[in-house]
This record gives C-alpha cells, sequence and structure tokens, in this order.
C-alpha cells in the first residue's frame, strides 16, 4: 500500500502557486458576493440589524424557514430511499439494461427545469392523469397539487440524480465476493448485506445525502409550482423581496440567515458523523 | 498533448476571445436593446413595432428577457446599463422614477399625446393595455349563467366552484374583493386592506393561486378553476386554441404595461427615438394586437385591428370598466401589502 505513503508526502516547494487562480477566482466570484451580501443585510435601508429583527418578529418568515429545512429533510429521505436500491439494482443489471437505467434518471436530468415543473402540473392536477385513472376505478381525486406531496414529488425527481451517482459510484467499487465470503462464514445474505455491504456505501449515501439536503434548500421554481401558499421556501421569499418589492437588504438578511442555520446544521451533522472520512475516502 | 499543440490550443483560444471582444466592439451601427416579459409574446411584439423601425433607420436591435426588477436596479447602481427599453409594470416605473433609476420623459423626444394621460408616467410611457376580466370556463358555466359581477365571483353558493387569483399584491384580487364588498368603483384608492381581506377570507378556502399566465390557462381550461381572475389575452389566446373559455368583461379593472429607459444607458437618445416611434406606430400597435389580443396604446391603431380581435380589447368595453389600477398607491404601498399577503397566506 503505498497509498498513505503519497498522501503523507509534502509537495515540493514552489507547486502550491497553482492553486492562485482558484483562490483569486474564489475570491472573486464567491467571498466578494458573500460579504458585500451580508454587509447590505447590515446597512439596507438603514445600518442596524432591523432586517433581522423583522425577520425574527414574524411568524410568517420563521415559519418559511423551518418549513424549508423540512421540505429539504423529506425530500433527501425519499431520494435515499429511491435512490439506494436503484443505483444498487443497477450495480447487478447487464450493462444493457445498466445504460437504460442510467438514461432513466439522467434525461429528465438535462430537460429544462420549467418544463418538468409544468408537465408534473399536467399529471398530478385533479383533471390530470393520475386522478383520471384512479377516477376510472370509482375513486375520489386525491390531492396531488399545490400541497406537500406536490412539492416532494416534483423535487425527489429533480433530485434523484444527485443521489443515484454517488451512491452508484460507491458501490461500483465494492468487491463483491466480500458478500460471498460472509456468506461462506455463514452469514444469511440478509445479514451479509447489512452487516458487509451497507457500511462499505456509507461514503456515497454520506454525499447523497449533503447534495441533496443542500441542494433542495435552494429550490424556487418547484415548491412555487407545485406547491400551495403554505408550501413557501425561502428561495421563492428571497425572489419575492429581492426582485418583487426591492427590499434587498431583507432578502440579503433572508440568505444569511439560510446560509447561517445550514451551516449550523451541517456542523452538527459532523459532529455526530464522521463526514469527513466518509467523504475523503476513508478506507 | 504535445507542447506545440497546447501553444496551438492557446493561440486559438486568444484568437477566439479576440474575436469576441472585436464583434462587440465593431458595432459601428447603433444598437438597441429591448427587454420584455419573454416568450412567444416578446417575439411577437419585437416583429411588430421594433424591427421595422431598426430595419429604417439601420438599427440593430438585441433583446434580452424577461424583466427583472433587481437586474433593472443592480445595472443602474453599478452604472453598466445594458437594457436600452424595458417593459414594466407600472408600479415599478414609478418608484424607479423617485430613485432616480429611470430616465424622465422629455416632451420634445418622446410625444405621448396620442395616448391616454391616465397611462402615462412621470419616466414612462404606456407600451399596451389589458384587462383583469372574470374568465370562465364554459362547459362549468354558461355565457347566459355565470358570475357577471365581482360580488357574484364572490358568491360560492350561487356559483360553486374554486377561484383562480394571481399571486402578487399587485394581481388586483384587493381591487376584486372590495368592488365585491361593495366599495364604490370611484372610491376604490386608497384600498381598505382590512376590508378586502375580510372578503377575501369569505372564500379563502376555494381560492387557487397562480403564478404564470400558462399555470392560468391551464387552471380554467381543464375546468380545476372554472372562476378565475385572468388577463384577457391570456383567455382568449386559449380560447382561440379551441379550450372551453371566455372572458366576462363587467366591471374589468384595466392595466397596462410600461416602458422605461434605465437611467445611464449608452444611446439614450435612441431609446427614446424608438419610444416616440412606438408611440405614434399605429399599424405597429395593430398588427401586434392581433396577435395578442393586448390593446393597442394609440387609439388610431383601433382600425387596423380584425374585428374578431377588437371585440376582445378592453378597448371595446370601456363602459363596462369599474376602474383603472392605480399603480401610484401600488408604488406606494406594495412592500406593506405583500407582507400582510404573505401572513394571510400562510395561515
Amino acid at each position: 500500500m503505498t497509498a498513505g505513503a503519497v498522501t503523507g508526502r509534502r509537495l515540493p516547494d514552489g507547486w502550491g502557486v497553482l492553486v492562485l487562480p482558484l483562490v483569486a477566482f474564489l475570491l472573486v466570484v464567491f467571498v466578494y458576493p458573500l460579504v458585500s451580501m451580508l454587509a447590505r443585510s447590515v446597512s439596507d435601508p438603514e445600518p442596524g440589524l432591523g432586517n433581522y429583527a423583522a425577520f425574527f418578529d414574524s411568524p410568517v418568515y420563521t415559519n418559511v424557514l423551518v418549513n424549508t429545512f423540512v421540505i429539504a429533510g423529506l425530500v433527501t429521505l425519499v431520494t435515499l430511499l429511491l435512490g439506494f436500491p436503484y443505483a444498487y439494482l443497477m450495480t447487478l443489471a447487464t450493462p444493457f439494461w445498466r445504460g437504460v437505467l442510467m438514461a432513466a434518471v439522467l434525461v429528465p436530468f438535462w430537460t429544462s427545469l420549467l418544463v418538468r415543473t409544468f408537465a408534473w402540473v399536467l399529471i398530478l392536477r385533479d383533471t390530470g392523469v393520475v386522478n383520471d385513472v384512479l377516477g376510472a376505478f370509482g375513486g375520489q381525486p386525491v390531492p396531488l397539487l399545490r400541497n406537500l406531496a406536490g412539492v416532494l414529488i416534483g423535487m425527489v425527481q429533480v433530485m434523484l440524480p444527485f443521489a443515484v451517482l454517488p451512491i452508484y459510484a460507491t458501490m461500483r467499487g465494492i468487491d463483491r465476493r466480500l458478500l460471498q465470503a460472509a456468506e461462506g462464514l455463514g452469514a444469511r445474505p440478509a445479514f451479509a448485506f447489512w452487516r458487509v455491504y451497507a457500511p462499505l456505501t456509507l461514503p456515497g449515501v454520506a454525499a447523497a445525502t449533503l447534495l441533496v439536503f443542500v441542494s433542495s434548500l435552494g429550490f424556487y421554481v418547484t415548491p412555487a409550482l407545485l406547491g400551495g401558499p403554505k408550501n413557501v421556501m425561502i428561495g421563492e421569499l428571497i425572489v419575492q423581496q429581492l426582485s418583487g418589492v426591492l427590499r434587498w437588504g431583507f432578502a440579503s438578511a433572508l440568505a444569511v440567515i439560510l446560509l447561517v442555520v445550514t451551516g449550523v446544521l451541517l456542523l452538527l451533522a459532523a459532529r455526530v458523523v464522521d463526514l469527513r472520512r466518509m467523504i475523503g475516502g476513508g478506507r | 498533448m504535445s507542447r506545440r499543440g497546447l501553444i496551438l490550443a492557446v493561440t486559438g483560444l486568444l484568437a477566439l476571445t479576440a474575436c469576441g471582444g472585436g464583434h462587440a466592439a465593431s458595432g459601428d451601427g447603433k444598437q438597441l436593446t429591448v427587454v420584455m416579459w419573454g416568450g412567444d409574446d416578446q417575439k411577437k411584439a419585437v416583429a411588430a413595432y421594433v424591427e421595422p423601425w431598426a430595419k429604417a433607420k439601420g438599427v440593430m436591435v438585441k433583446q434580452d428577457s424577461p424583466t427583472d426588477y433587481a437586474k433593472f436596479r443592480a445595472q443602474v447602481e453599478s452604472k453598466k446599463v445594458s437594457w436600452g427599453a424595458v417593459e414594466v409594470e407600472p408600479n415599478f416605473a414609478v418608484t424607479a422614477c423617485k430613485n432616480g433609476w429611470a430616465v424622465k420623459l422629455d416632451p420634445a423626444k418622446v410625444d405621448t399625446s396620442q395616448v391616454k394621460k391616465e397611462l402615462v408616467g412621470e419616466c414612462a410611457a404606456p407600451l399596451l393595455e389589458y384587462a383583469f376580466t372574470m374568465a370562465y370556463n364554459t362547459k362549468a358555466y354558461s355565457a347566459e349563467n355565470h358570475p357577471k359581477t365581482w360580488a357574484e365571483f364572490f358568491d360560492t353558493e350561487k356559483f360553486p366552484g374554486k377561484r383562480g387569483f394571481w399571486k402578487y399584491a399587485t394581481g388586483a384580487m384587493f381591487e376584486a374583493a372590495l368592488l365585491a364588498d361593495g366599495v364604490p368603483a370611484d372610491r376604490l384608492y386608497p384600498l381598505d386592506i382590512d376590508r378586502a381581506f375580510k372578503k377575501l377570507d369569505t372564500i379563502k378556502k376555494d381560492i387557487v393561486f397562480y403564478e404564470t399566465g400558462e399555470q392560468q390557462q391551464q387552471l380554467v381550461s381543464s375546468g380545476e378553476v372554472p372562476l378565475i381572475q385572468a388577463w384577457n389575452g391570456r383567455i382568449f389566446a386559449a380560447a382561440k386554441d379551441g379550450q372551453p373559455v371566455a372572458n366576462e368583461w363587467n366591471q374589468h379593472l384595466l392595466s397596462y404595461d410600461q416602458v422605461v429607459i434605465p437611467a445611464g444607458y449608452r444611446d439614450t437618445a435612441l431609446a427614446q427615438e424608438w419610444l416616440n416611434n412606438f408611440l405614434a406606430d399605429a399599424k405597429g400597435q395593430a398588427d401586434y394586437a392581433n396577435q395578442s389580443a393586448y390593446a393597442p396604446v394609440n387609439a388610431k391603431a383601433l382600425q387596423y385591428v380584425n374585428p374578431d380581435v377588437r371585440r376582445e380589447l378592453p378597448t371595446e368595453h370601456e363602459d363596462q370598466r369599474a376602474a383603472i389600477v392605480d399603480y401610484t398607491y401600488w408604488a406606494e404601498h406594495y412592500d406593506e401589502v405583500t407582507e400582510r399577503l404573505n401572513e394571510w397566506m400562510a395561515q
């Protein structure tokens, strides 16, 4: 095993310069906007913490924030529950079927978000395909649109590739002979899967969880079109404040609050599970 | 990659970059950037009344879409204005004018004498008129039996079914609620928002809010929301496509879009020249009206509009108009009412 030796060795002096373009890039397009946003949140329309006070004064805004995290959490959960078996199926399928499965995840991923969302409206509405079929069997229309169900369905579909791809990539690197070995030592197949195979997939699952959860927090179009007035997410509120009523200070404060709360949650999560080891490929 | 290959690639890239830069800079000819809401409507509008003028004047037309007030403000504040003539809602025009983000109309350069005075702002000239009508699904309700007043529109016992409204404060739902509650049309403004919410409360469980024009068409065409406060042009377009929908014009609220020129645009004079030309361009306006059922702002255009389209324009129904939406009111109260609307919706 020379891998440990390589990572342990320091690079020769001078190569560190190569990172400078990236640092400069991030300073200009990430750090500077972030700082100016932070500055605006405490200076517009007047210096002070007025924007933050306005946020915490109103139950509406705090509800939207909580709602955002609840929706992102639910989306992450459902996406993982669907994505994990799907990725596993891909590792078992023949190359042809693996290609088909991969295409089924990726093709929607390449389609315009707006088009997909409108397609969901047509499918899910009271007079849509799903409810027409239910109606043909004598069922009452099930409300699937302008509520949490609609938001979840729409968002999970968008997020699925972000879960399937990292999990599949991890699974592909797992030696299936380990399962045979476990069974050879007397483990039943289910036991071998959960005790031997599943733990090895954790880096992929952790990466998927992070990607899906963090991306879900910023959703705007999907909840606006598939959700109801009670499923507003913070992204919609930020757009409303930014482009609609032009309260940029308040919009900045909303963005800062989202950033801080997300950061705190991730830190807490990192204390519970060793994220660095999981993602950094702690093999 | 060999060293030579690398050099070639880099040279190629540099050449490409140079071409890109050169192209933008080589525009000796004048160019005007027009910004509207995008989609088919924008294509039709530009073809009807921007391109013909540009062709005659040798101006290159650039387009961007959709109008975004945050981008508008950011361009002006950073003094990098690439938008020339921008379609906006009148409440934003008032705000932009007050804050110095838009160029004031100069009567010597832009002649607004041919359009309705009420639709002209300090910085803005009207682009089109449209109406917030009571639209209905013709399978659910007949031409004889459907709500003909806002009071009936709010009567869910007599006319069962969901009601659609645009989800924004300026979407005329407050005006409709107050008219339904018996406020005389000439005393609508300043709006009694408390009273409007009380009226909206009575049908809250039946309200479906929509975000976009496509959604509006979908909801009423499918019958999911048989009664909807809609934009007349959208309903006209859906009906023309064979959808079972119609406009009820009685008590409609007249609205309009305006054009503003962002302060600091490098060719303000050109934008003004186009705007001046547009206001007098009866044929161009009629051409657009024929395709969109949004009304021209110059009355002379009406004679060139096809009769079947003309019947669907707000200009033909002025006797049935309840009021013109007062965007000066909205410029002042948009934040505050939006905040209350957020609260009300979340309850």
